[in-house]
């Protein structure tokens, strides 16, 4: 019966004759000649059993010299012995056992039934398989890096736990043509993955599943049918700089460059970044970043210590309609927000270069009412720009008066001090 | 090994007499080898009978310590031979090792195949024993004791006929082999030790 993934195995032995059957044979179950021990054979061999289900076992004991008894046999299973109301002597050489409504095994190996003498010696021994036959393997997910292969996950089944070795196999061919194929590389993303690095078709779709087999039966997986160019992701943007705008304390520029993987390639790029605070584990999410490669964060903390990462979705490529799927984050980079005495708005929001508005709501309240003067009252050169010098020049000259007049952040006054980092 | 005269003028009097310092660097080099693979094969052991389910991890199991086909575990009487004619014994055992170790290893890839750090354990004992017995080897020939007789060659086992055996024999195999490759790692680390105490002479 099937065993699980099998390791390379000799097929045949380079050189007559194999010892391994004599080296066996000393270590049990074999009746020594002329040696008076006993020894015993244990029946079934290594049964396989679905969970809840019986087993009568037997143990026949044979020696020199002959006339060996069952008398003051007993079993023990994983190291514990078993209540004697469970055996019963067949014959005068013969121990049998019944077991009911048994339990997943304990392990994958198998359990150790083992039949022993009076004095306690081991006499023979068995190994039982009690488990469950594997279940349809689902939620098959699939993406490709750059195009250039494609990595799946699956979870095994509703209830997981088989007690048994499991051996799963992905396999996967071109839809209307081909051969079936079996991925190699396994575990790559988690235990339930599986990697093809290589020969892949674009613009064709294929079909994926996954087979589950055990020593009790086999399930395969519904069959999910793609096209590479529908789940294609790709490295997070290379080069994230984060760094300050100017003097303003509570916003940071963040830069990027799109991923060089998919220069080639005709694609929209969503970007999102998402920021937290040094000692935090709270991230903020901006969302609203596209096909662009920069972007200003507003609204943050002054004198504060930000982590900012990027990731890009590579949609749309080649004319594909899918969604894409997100890159993983880029490393994070750290930079902080000057330090001021006033404290900024909590809110988060991504501001484009050139000054356009936000959506932060003093912004847009801001931007509504620049709107209404340039209607209004022909201040055509009025812009987010100029609001953001203005407030730049505010800062400066708030901090010049606290150092004349001595005033410490948090109004207390002493000795005056240089800028705060 | 006899050791000359020194004479600054002969060559190959200088050249024995500088050797012994250099084969006690060996030896001391072989010893500490024996000494680490000991260690090993002691952990080795531990996760082979965690693997296999009780009752192999008790203090209590005491399966049939019945001989391997082409290795036995090291004779009471090994201690009372000249410290050569044990590490000759020591070097054989080292070179049976492998197939069999690489016997267990095929046997386990099959019984548990995700533990993948026994298989590996199991694999780089059968290089460690291996590695071990040539120098051991290389020792016995540079103390001019290397056996001169025909070599025994090591048994060789079938994947085969390991997966035609019933699984319980198999396990107990295995604690027997990893435990004789314990036994003769001692025993050589033992011996070496000797050799070190009483000097390459």
């Amino acid at each position: 019966m099937p065993a699980g993934r099998r390791g390379p195995a000799a097929q045949s032995a380079r050189r007559p004759p194999p010892l391994l059957p004599l080296l066996l044979l000393c270590v049990l179950g074999a009746p020594q000649a002329g040696s008076g021990a006993h020894t015993a054979v244990i029946s079934p061999q290594d049964p396989t059993l679905l969970i809840g289900s019986s087993l009568l076992a037997t143990c026949s004991v044979h020696g020199d010299p002959p006339g060996a008894t069952a008398e003051g046999l007993y079993w023990t299973l994983n190291g514990r012995r078993l209540p004697p109301e469970l055996s019963r002597v067949l014959n005068a050489s013969t121990l049998a056992l019944a077991l009911a409504n048994l339990n997943g095994s304990r392990q994958q190996s198998g359990d150790n039934l083992v039949c022993h003498a009076r004095d306690g010696s081991i006499l023979a021994g068995s190994c039982l398989y009690v488990g469950l036959p594997p279940e349809k393997p689902v939620n098959i997910s699939c993406w490709s890096k750059n195009m250039k292969d494609l990595t799946c996950r699956w979870t095994p089944g509703a209830h997981g736990e088989t007690f048994l070795h499991t051996n799963y196999s992905l396999k996967y061919k071109l839809r209307w043509y081909g051969q079936d194929n079996t991925c190699e590389e396994y575990h790559t993303v988690g235990p339930h993955s599986c990697h093809i690095p290589k020969d892949l078709a674009l613009f064709t779709p294929y079909e994926i599943w996954v087979e589950a087999t055990n020593r009790l039966g086999s399930a395969r997986s519904d069959v999910l049918t793609l096209d590479i160019l529908d789940v294609v992701t790709t490295d997070p943007p290379p080069d994230v700089h984060v760094s300050r705008v100017g003097g303003l304390e509570d916003q940071l520029s963040v830069r990027w460059v799109s991923p060089p993987a998919l220069k080639d390639f005709l694609f929209q790029a969503k970007y999102q970044i998402r920021y937290r605070v040094e000692d935090s584990v709270d991230w903020k999410v901006v969302d609203d970043v596209s096909n662009q490669t920069s972007c200003r964060l507003a609204g943050l903390k002054p004198g504060t210590v930000y982590f900012v990462q990027v990731r890009c979705n590579p949609f749309g490529i080649y004319g594909s309609k899918k969604a894409g799927i997100w890159s993983e984050w880029s490393h994070p980079t750290a930079a902080s927000t000057p330090r001021s005495e006033r404290s900024g708005p909590g809110g988060g929001a991504c501001e484009p270069r050139g000054g356009e508005p936000s959506s932060g709501p003093v912004r847009r309240e801001l931007k509504q009412f620049l709107g209404w003067l340039k209607k209004h009252a022909y201040c055509s050169n009025l812009s987010f720009r100029l609001y953001d010098q203005w407030r730049a020049w505010m800062q400066k000259s708030h901090k010049t008066r606290n150092q004349d007049e001595g005033i410490l952040p948090s109004g207390r006054r002493g000795t005056a001090r240089g800028p705060a980092r | 090994m006899s050791r000359r005269e020194g004479n600054l003028e002969d060559p190959q009097a200088d050249s024995s007499v500088s050797l012994l310092p250099h084969l006690e660097a060996k030896i001391r080099q072989t010893h500490s080898l024996a000494h680490l693979l000991t260690k090993y094969a002691e952990q080795l052991l531990q996760e082979y009978v965690q693997l296999q389910g009780d009752p192999f991890g008790l203090p209590s199991f005491s399966p049939p310590r019945l001989p391997v086909a082409g290795l036995s575990a090291p004779a009471p009487s090994h201690a009372g031979l000249p410290v050569h004619e044990r590490l000759r014994l020591d070097a054989a055992a080292l070179a049976a090792l492998p197939p069999l170790l690489d016997v267990v290893r095929r046997r386990q890839a099959e019984l548990n195949p995700r533990a993948q750090r026994l298989l590996r354990r199991l694999e780089d004992a059968a290089r460690q024993a291996r590695a071990l017995g040539a120098a051991v080897e290389a020792l016995l020939a540079a103390l001019g004791a290397a056996n001169r007789g025909p070599r025994a060659e090591p048994p060789t086992a079938t994947a085969s006929a390991a997966s035609a055996a019933g699984v319980f024999p198999a396990k107990v195999l295995g604690l027997r082999v990893c435990g004789l490759y314990r036994e003769w790692l001692s025993r050589t680390e033992g011996d070496l030790g000797q050799l070190l105490a009483g000097g390459p002479a």
